[in-house]
């Protein structure tokens, strides 16, 4: 092995890994601006859930999302399992991120410096102002075949880590078929 | 020469990439928690909740409070008050909170937030009518500092939360925070009066003003984090620390 061989590997190995901001942060804008588009043509929220969702499945690692959301149990889902469980984890959040729109409103949003926490991730510090209260929201972005959001921080509460304290205790008292259940009611009330 | 070098390299690569590869000291904890390596869920709303009986039972009954009879009293002060008004309200009590938020950034050793704090104040009160119209909002240097309180000065002091509670009336807290809660309450204005010995009279004026005033935002916290929960107790339990976690790292 010559050393010219030796040093691009070790120049290599830290550039490989390394996450760029700018690029993920490039994906968001583009995700956000799609989504208000969208929401000032809708005149009900839930016009503006049917709409947006197919922008969102671009965006948006869904799996990513329900995976972290169901937690360790997810290893013992079976295909299909995982596939239902990610199909109303999806519509659940969109509803809930939709929730919080009201139609003729429009934020005012103020993107802040990115952070690399961990290769792969960028997460996009924003601060909100909306209806008139300002909220901190944080996009947590990975690389999932190209950048995607993997979680919305409002006010240091992620959506994640919410339904993952629910959904965890549901599948380690009564396994994955519980989960899909608890999934169900919520999509249908 | 070279050789030597080669070797030298050579083992440093290896000892690299045995670092990034071996496994790590949490990964025994990881496989049993997390769903994959970027998973760091498993802990981010842990709290010990040895109540949870009485406090689950606690929680039904404010549920049930806050549909038949606080809902009512939002829904009518909405009603009755003009946005304006309401705004102006607000800003009068969040301004009058200034020594809550002063005095903790002190506390916490934030002296630059203390300063702010105190310039947002003299703007608010002295050219903004007493408060009533938020001036500070006009200069970027003071918008969107974070507020500080007792909570957030007992955490940055070391304190851990405790039991989780969930308070009649009020919510879900935690040891620390309900110290947390009586600290503020003695330094808020609004509820000096009660200190007074003849304070009988009029003293429950300002606070009862606050707590009308704080209703639709605070139920409509509420409803935002159980309306699509699966475990609506363990979704705002888990929002509540989230939400504490991160104020006291600001």
């Amino acid at each position: 092995m010559n050393r010219r061989l030796l040093l691009t590997l070790f120049c290599c190995l830290p550039l490989g890994l390394k996450a760029s901001p700018s690029e993920a942060e490039a994906k968001l804008r583009s995700a956000i601006n799609e989504v208000l588009t969208l929401a000032d043509r809708a005149s009900t929220n839930t016009a503006l859930t049917v709409s947006v969702r197919p922008v969102l499945v671009r965006y948006v690692s869904f799996e990513t999302m329900t995976k972290r959301a169901i937690g360790v149990g997810w290893r013992q889902f079976t295909p299909a399992q995982q596939q239902r469980a990610t199909d109303l984890f999806t519509t659940l959040v969109i509803r809930t991120y939709i929730g919080k729109f009201t139609p003729g409103e429009r934020p005012v949003i103020d993107y802040k410096i990115a952070t690399t926490p961990a290769a792969a991730r960028v997460d996009v510090p924003t601060s909100l102002i909306y209806k008139g209260s300002r909220y901190a929201v944080t996009y947590r972005m990975e690389q999932i075949g190209g950048w995607k959001i993997a979680d919305v921080v409002i006010e240091g509460v992620s959506m994640i880590a919410n339904y993952r304290s629910q959904l965890d205790a549901t599948f380690k008292q009564s396994g994955a078929e519980a989960v899909i259940r608890s999934l169900e009611q919520s999509v249908s009330r | 020469m070279n050789s030597k070098l080669h070797h030298l390299v050579l083992a440093g690569t290896l000892l690299c990439l045995a670092a990034c590869t071996s496994a790590n000291p949490n990964s025994a904890r990881a496989d049993t928690t997390k769903a994959d390596d970027q998973d760091d869920y498993d802990v981010a709303t842990q709290i010990s909740d040895p109540l949870e009986p009485v406090n689950r039972v606690t929680f039904f009954i404010n549920d049930q409070i806050y549909k038949w009879a606080l809902k009512p009293v939002s829904k009518t002060y909405t009603t009755v008050l003009p946005k304006g008004l309401r705004e102006c309200i607000d800003n009068v009590y969040e301004n009058a909170k200034f020594p809550v938020r002063f005095i903790n950034s002190g506390l916490q050793g934030k002296f630059d937030r203390a300063g702010k704090e105190l310039q947002k104040f003299a703007v608010n009160t002295f050219a903004g009518f007493g408060g009533i119209i938020k001036q500070s909002n006009r200069i970027p240097s003071l918008t969107g500092v974070p507020s500080e309180d007792t909570g957030q000065t007992l955490a940055k002091w070391g304190l851990g939360h405790g039991p989780y509670i969930v308070l009649p009336l009020l919510g879900p807290s935690s040891a620390r925070e309900l110290v947390g809660f009586g600290g503020d309450y003695v330094l808020d204005p609004i509820n000096w009066g009660f200190f007074f010995e003849d304070a009988d009279d009029w003293a429950w004026i300002p606070s009862t003003g606050n707590t009308v005033r704080a209703l639709p935002l605070q139920l409509q916290r509420y409803e935002d984090t159980t309306a699509t929960a699966i475990d609506p107790y363990t979704a705002v339990r888990s929002t509540f620390v989230q939400n504490r976690n991160s104020a006291a790292t600001e």
